[in-house]
Order: structure tokens, then sequence, then C-alpha cells
């Protein structure tokens, strides 16, 4: 049975089975929340609500064929789509949801997995950097770079504003920090401006609307995926899903106090609070214009990281006063 | 400038009627008057080929068939019509008309051609006022692909 | 570095075929280089070969948005050259028919603008509220598109009073959403970082480069056939030239819904003072020799046909000038010293048409960049060979 439970957290919950369901799931919602915000329908016709479109368009993809460029390297250009998988996926296992107690540590819970978590985001955006690189298109290598610009100004205010209740709950696991704060509900108010801050760079990491800039579809057609077709980029596709999920569950953990309760009123909890931050994130991609990548970045050096190390400053205060 | 200025007006539609219609499955209908397509009503055809002149796109063809029975076909292109009813406006007697259908879509250019045969009506023409808009038009024009 | 970037002639910021070689070094654009002719249809040739009653429906399709302003122009230049005078209810309702395709151009441009500028919300909003402007124009003309309401001589439907009051109160539900747009427009911070200072154009170089339209009036430049030489009934109806000094998208953005505005006000006070009477007289089929050239101002810009008549029913010749001609030399200057990322933008805020503007093709050789003039049978022979070499895209399947 013990050499069970890690097989059963990798493979089905919260591993890849849950993950495609629930970030399909996600990517549902993102986008009737989207399409219903726009005064649109939304995927209808797919399942009940359209529920199954995000399935549909998976398996459409992987069963499309699959064209490598010539000049591309195809050892790189073929690995990078299941390493970004595995990466998300990895990503999850660290998320505390009901089978994380805060004082026992395990292989998915223990002192510093925030900042593996964290590093394990970043990932990512290395990956797409490489795919747009070594495509070998202009268009791609255009939103490669694009992708490297912004990852220059979103991660330092991500990593100060996440890390900033991590600080005030004076732990760096993620159990913890959650247990922390469940039994002090009221320090939540504190970190209010830092999970602004890290909702504005969370939606950078994901490529959303105001940060869509690697692949602008009216300025540089696929950006980073301009090459990618079939099964890659079904995986590609699924693995933006999969990381909203992880972020927004990491965002949850973070700044709205995790998911106790066990197994049942956690797992409920975890999908509210989730969903409540993919909405507010569709909000954002619905209310606002792509920006320009320059823009990012001096955007988010003259407001977020600055406003992040105010963050930061009233929590090592705070800390300074409190008992 | 104000941060989020279209987000109440986002919000107050996030639980309104989506402002799209279902297409395939709901249909609006086209309004009075619309131009849909041309049919001929050949009662009233006196084949003065008013129409066949002033098409813009030529798709409208009248053959004679036969001298003595004063037997025509005429031919409605509708692969080449670009549904201006120039031939309704041309018409003295009101034999062409508009229907108002607009999935008129086929596989084939030849499923598009509708044509009649008939023989030459002896309607006096009216005077040379446009002609008044057709009436409703009939569910099915009498049509058989020649 | 500098890289060329191909925009076209098929890339998701254009809707139709042109080509754009961007000569860039990082994300800024040194040069810029326009290629046309890949949406050539020979209109002009067409229409020497079509009556005059034939010839209104085939301007109308030299653009799907102004279709109108093509019609309507061909349409003035014909009546003097028919030596005619439409009845005034009937250029009541040309031009608020005119007036109507302004608001609903515009409309859609700002929606694409959005769009471009990765604004898919305010995309799709103000292309919901254009569809009342679309059902205004169903509802009178039959037709969504191409209203085919010109005939030589006047229109071809009336309205009744009933559409009338109808027009009126979806004229107030316009204006209600357009002042909201242009409150957001120029209010939402990300979308105006996007607009502001992006492709600026100054007042000399839109005088020198012969802007014309929204684009030369962002730039300062109070340019308006319906002011500067009224046709029809403008120089009885009251509006202002709209006019920005920003002299970038943004402005011509605010000019395009400050227009729409104007529109607004026009079409109340055409609606508000329809005379009674017929709404055409009958045109003879044969014109007077002689030649016309007649002048609008669509909703792009100023729009040029001129008309040669031999006498017979025919025009002998018959050539276009499309307002997104006027306005190429000026996109080149835009350009220069901006950034990849708005491109779509800058060039989208010409309002482009591409397909009215193609009045010529040329034969480029690929590898060597020379034009040259060729046959029609020698072209033809000339794909043979290719198609003859190319033995493996021959016998090409789909794979399905």
């Amino acid at each position: 049975m013990a050499a069970l439970k890690p097989l059963l957290y990798v493979f089905v919950y919260p591993g890849l089975l849950f993950l495609f369901a629930y970030g399909t799931f996600c990517e549902w919602f993102d986008r009737k929340v989207y399409a219903r915000l726009q005064n649109r329908m939304g995927p209808t016709h797919t399942g009940r609500w359209g529920l199954l479109q995000p399935v549909a368009d998976f398996v459409k993809l992987m069963a499309k064929e699959d064209v490598v460029p010539e000049k591309a390297d195809k050892g790189l250009f073929t690995a990078l789509p299941v390493v970004g998988l595995a990466v998300v996926a990895t990503a999850m296992l660290l998320v505390p949801v009901w089978h994380v107690s805060p004082t026992a540590s395990g292989f998915n819970s223990f002192s510093g997995d925030i900042i593996v978590l964290l590093y394990l985001l970043s990932l990512p955006t290395l990956i797409f950097f490489l795919a747009g690189w070594s495509s070998t298109n202009l268009f791609s290598t255009v939103g490669g770079t694009r992708v490297l610009t912004m990852l220059f100004g979103y991660e330092v205010p991500l990593f100060l504003a996440v890390l900033s209740p991590a600080l005030l709950a004076g732990s760096w696991r993620l159990a913890e920090i959650a247990a922390f704060y469940q039994a002090r509900p009221l320090l939540l108010l504190v970190n209010l401006p830092a999970f602004a801050i890290s909702l504005v760079c969370v939606q950078a990491k994901l490529e959303r609307t105001p940060f869509d800039i690697p692949h602008a579809e009216t300025e540089i057609v696929g950006g980073t995926f301009t090459e990618f077709s079939g099964k890659k980029l079904a995986f590609f596709r699924l693995m933006t899903d999969i990381e909203l999920v992880v972020s927004s569950g990491l965002l949850a953990t973070v700044f709205l106090g995790g998911f106790p309760g066990g197994v049942g009123w956690g797992f409920v909890q975890f999908i509210l609070k989730t969903l409540f931050i993919i909405f507010l994130l569709s909000l954002m991609r619905a209310a606002t214009s792509r920006i320009r990548v320059d823009q990012v970045v001096s955007f988010a050096w003259r407001f977020l990281a600055p406003a992040a190390v105010g963050q930061l400053l009233l929590v090592i205060l705070l800390k300074g006063f409190m008992p | 400038m104000r941060i989020g200025a279209f987000i109440p007006e986002l919000l107050r539609h996030l639980f309104k009627k989506p402002a799209t219609v279902d297409y395939p499955f709901k249909k609006l209908s086209p309004p009075e008057g619309f131009r849909g397509t041309p049919y001929l009503h050949p009662e009233t055809c006196i084949v003065c080929r008013a129409c066949e002149r002033d098409c813009p796109a030529e798709a409208i063809e009248i053959v004679e068939l036969s001298a003595a029975e004063k037997r025509f076909r005429l031919t409605i292109h509708n692969d080449r019509c670009i549904h201006c009813a120039q031939c309704v406006d041309s018409c003295p007697t009101d034999a062409m008309r508009m229907d108002d259908k607009y999935e008129i879509a086929a596989f084939s250019r030849w499923d598009l051609k509708a044509a009649w045969e008939y023989v030459r009506a002896v309607v006096k023409p009216k005077a040379p006022a446009p002609a008044p808009a057709a009436p409703a038009p009939s569910a099915n024009p009498p049509s058989d692909n020649g | 570095m500098k890289v060329q970037i191909p925009i076209g002639p098929q890339h998701p910021a254009l809707k139709e075929p042109i080509g754009l070689r961007m000569t860039v070094e990082g994300e800024v654009i040194h040069d810029a280089d326009l290629r046309l002719g890949y949406n050539h249809r020979g209109v002009e040739k067409v229409a020497e070969g079509r009556s005059y009653i034939q010839n209104l429906y085939l301007t109308e399709r030299i653009c799907g948005i102004c279709s109108h302003s093509h019609s309507t122009t061909f349409a003035q230049g014909a009546e003097i050259l028919f030596e005619i005078v439409p009845p005034k209810r009937g250029q009541f309702l040309r031009y608020l028919v005119s007036e109507l395709e302004r608001v609903h151009s515009h409309l859609l441009w700002l929606g694409v603008a959005g769009h471009e500028a990765g604004f898919d919300s305010f995309f799709m909003y103000v292309w919901r509220d254009r569809e009342i402007v679309m059902d205004i124009l169903e509802m009178i003309s039959g037709n969504r598109v191409h209203y085919a309401i010109n005939t030589i001589g006047g229109v071809r439907r009336d309205i009744d009073e009933a559409q009338r009051t109808k027009i009126l109160d979806l004229l107030a539900v316009l204006r209600a959403r357009t002042s909201f747009y242009l409150n957001l427009g120029t209010t939402e911070p990300s979308f105006v970082g996007r607009l502001a200072g992006v492709g600026y154009l100054s007042k000399e170089d839109a005088m020198s480069l012969c802007a014309v339209g929204p684009t030369a009036r962002a730039s300062n430049v109070p340019r308006d056939v319906r002011k500067d030489d009224p046709y029809g009934i403008y120089d009885e109806v009251p509006f202002e030239v709209c006019t920005a000094d920003t002299c970038d998208v943004l402005g011509r953005t605010v000019v395009r819904i400050k227009e729409v505005l104007q529109s607004y006000d026009i079409m109340e006070y055409l609606l508000r003072n329809l005379p009674a009477g017929p709404v055409a007289v009958k045109a003879p089929r044969r014109p007077k020799p002689g030649e016309i050239v007649s002048r609008y101002e669509a909703p792009r810009g100023e729009n040029i046909h001129y008309i040669k008549s031999n006498g017979t029913d025919k025009p002998e010749r018959l050539k276009v000038r499309a307002p997104t001609l006027g306005n190429y030399a000026a996109t080149i200057a835009m350009l220069k010293k901006g950034f990849i990322a708005d491109i779509p933008l800058i060039f989208a805020a010409i309002d482009p048409c591409i397909c009215c503007a193609e009045r010529s093709v040329e034969l480029v050789d690929s590898r060597s960049g020379r034009p040259s003039v060729v046959r029609w049978s020698e072209l033809r022979r000339m794909a043979g060979r290719r198609a003859a070499r190319d033995s493996k895209k021959r016998n090409v399947e789909w794979p399905l």
C-alpha cells in the first residue's frame, strides 16, 4: 500500500489523469467565462454545455498530421512538448491538496517546496523559448525572444510577491504556510497587494491576454508555436492548461489559505478556489488589450517590482511587531 | 486613464443572454423585402428579354425552343447570380420575383441552375413606372433542373 | 543584425493579400516595402463591356465594406453624363445609406483595431452593436453588404413612416453605445498604451504624401470632400469635419468615432427633413458623349471615378481611384521606426481595403526581383512547363 500510494499520486490524483480532466475543464471554464463576458456563447455543442470541447480539440490535434521543419533540431523539437508536460505535471505534485498533512513531510512536501514549485513553473517559459528557437522559423524566433524578454519582466515580482506570505508565515513549506493562514485568516488581508501582483504575473507567465505577446496572432502568426502541429501542439496546449491549474493552485494555497478539511471538503475547496482565481484571470484577459513587450518590462519594473518590494517591507515590519 | 474601465460593462453581461444566435439550430428570419433568389412567374412572362439584357452577372438566359409554338426556356444561373434584383426592377410585367431564401449553397454549380419552359404570355405591359415590390413569394418556385 | 520579415501575402493581420516586407533590427522596423497586385480583378476592363446600369452593380463590388461609396460615385458621374438630376427624396435616401455605411465601416474598423491590438472583448462588443446598423441597412435595402440601393436617377427603394421612426429609435441606441466606446477607447490604459504615439504622421507628411480620409484628418489636415467640394445634399446639411492633432493611431481612432457621431447628426437631419415625392427619375439608356470626374468622401477617404462616354450604352473608360491607394505612401512613412508589434495596428489604421486599390498587376521575377512584361499566352506556357517539371506535386493526392 505504501508503495502504491506514490504511484496513485503520480498517475491518478493529483497526477496525470486528474490533471487532464481538470485541466481541460479549466480551459472550458476559462473559455466559457471569457465568452460570456463578451456576450457570446462559448463552447456549446460538444458534450453537455460544450464541456468536452477542449477534450475534442485535444483528440483532434492528436490525430492530425505532425510536421517537423526540415532545418529544425529534430530531437529537441520532439522532446520539448513531452518534457514541458512532465514538468508542469510534476509541479502539481507539490501543491498541497488533501494528501499532505502540515506536519509530516514526504517526497511531495518538504521545506523549500515553494521555491521548487516556482522553479518548476519557470521551466515552461524556458521550454517555450527553446521551442521557438529550435523551430528556426522567423516568427517563432521573434516569439522565442519575446518569451525571454517577458521573463525578465515578470519573474522577479512574482517571486517577491509569492514569497512575502511565506515570510510572514515563517516557513518555506506550502502545507505549513497554508496551515498558518488557516489558523489566522485575518492575516490574509495583509497579502492582498501581493495577491494582485502575483495574479498579474501569473497572467504573464501563462501568456494570456494583456501578455499574449509571444504568440500574438496578428503580429507574428503563431509565435513560438508557428511550426508546431499535431501531437506536439496538443501536448503544448495540455501543458498550458495544466500550468493554469498548477499556478492557480499555488496562488490559492499561498493567498487563499489552502485546502483544509480532509478529502471531500478539501477537494471542493480546491475546485472553488482555483476556479475563483481562473475567473479573475479570465476577467483580466477580457478587460485588457495586448501590450507591447517593452511595455511589459517597463510596467513590471516600474510598478510591479516596487509594489512587491513594498509588500515585502510591510510583511517584515508586521513580523517585527507580531508576538 | 482608468484601470479596468471595461470591467463593469463586462460583468454586467456575465449572466445575460448571449447576443449571438445558435445559428444552424436557431435561425433569424430575414426582413421584409429581403433579396433572396430570383424566380420566374412564367404565366406573365412576355419574353421581352429586359432581364436578360440588364442582368449585371449575365445570369439569365432565354432560349427560343420553338418559334411556331412560341415556346421559350428561361434559365437562371444561380451560380452567377449576384442577387441585385435588377431583373425584378427591369421586368415590365412583374414576372420576375425574389424569394427570401438565404441558405442557397450547393455542392455543385449544376444544382444551382433553375429553368422554366413555357409558352410566351400575352399580357399587356404596365405603364413604364417601376414594378411594385413582389408579393410574398410561394414556398417553392416551380423549377426543373434543366 | 537586420532581418527581413515578410508580412503577407498571407498573414493573420491581413484580411486581404498584400506583401509587406519589413526590414527589422530586433523589434524595430528600419525599412518597409509594399508589394501590390495579389488581388487584381480587372474591374476597369470589365466595366468597358457592361452597360451603365450593369456597371452600377459592378462598381458596387469593387469593395465589400464601402460598396455604396463606389456605386454612388459612379451613379453621380453617370447622372451628369445622362443629364438627369435625381429627385430630392431619392438623394436624401441615397446619402442616408451613405452615412449608414460610414457608421458601419467605422464601427467595423474600430472592432478590427481592437482585434489587432489584442483587445478581443472590445472587438466583440463593437461588432455586436454594429449589427444594429447592418439591420437598418438590411431593412432599407434588402441586403446587409451589397445594398444595391442606387440606380441611375435616384434610389430603388423608398422607406415608409414606420421604418423612418424605427431608424430614428435605433440611432439613439447607437449614439449612446458609440459615446461609450469613445470613452472606453480613450481611457482603458492598456489600449491607449498600445495606440498613443504609434504610427506618427506629421501634418507636413500627411500633406506631401497626399494622405486622404481619417488618416489625413488625424494629422490635423481638415480634408473632407463633403465640405471641400460638396456633392449631393451635403451643402445643406450641417456637420463638422472632425480632426485630431495627435497624428497617431489613437488620433485616427478618435477621429473615426467622432465622425460616426457626426454621421448620426447628419442622418437625423436627413430623416427629420425627408421631403415627399418620387425616389427616382427614369434614365435614358445612352448618355451624351463626354467625360466626367466624380468625387465622393468614402469612409476611408476620397474616392474618385473617371467615366468617359462615347455615346453608346457602355462607358468607354472607367477609372477608379480608391482611397486606400492614396494612403499607401503615408503608410510606409508611418511604419518606419515603429515596432514589429505595431505593424498590424499601423497598417490597419489606414483601414486598408486592398482589393479596391488593386488597379494593376506587375510580374516580378522572384529570384532577380526584376519586373517584366509577359503575354498571357506566354504566362500560360510558363505555368505548364513548371507543372510538368514539378512531378512530385503534380500527382499529389489529398491524404483523406
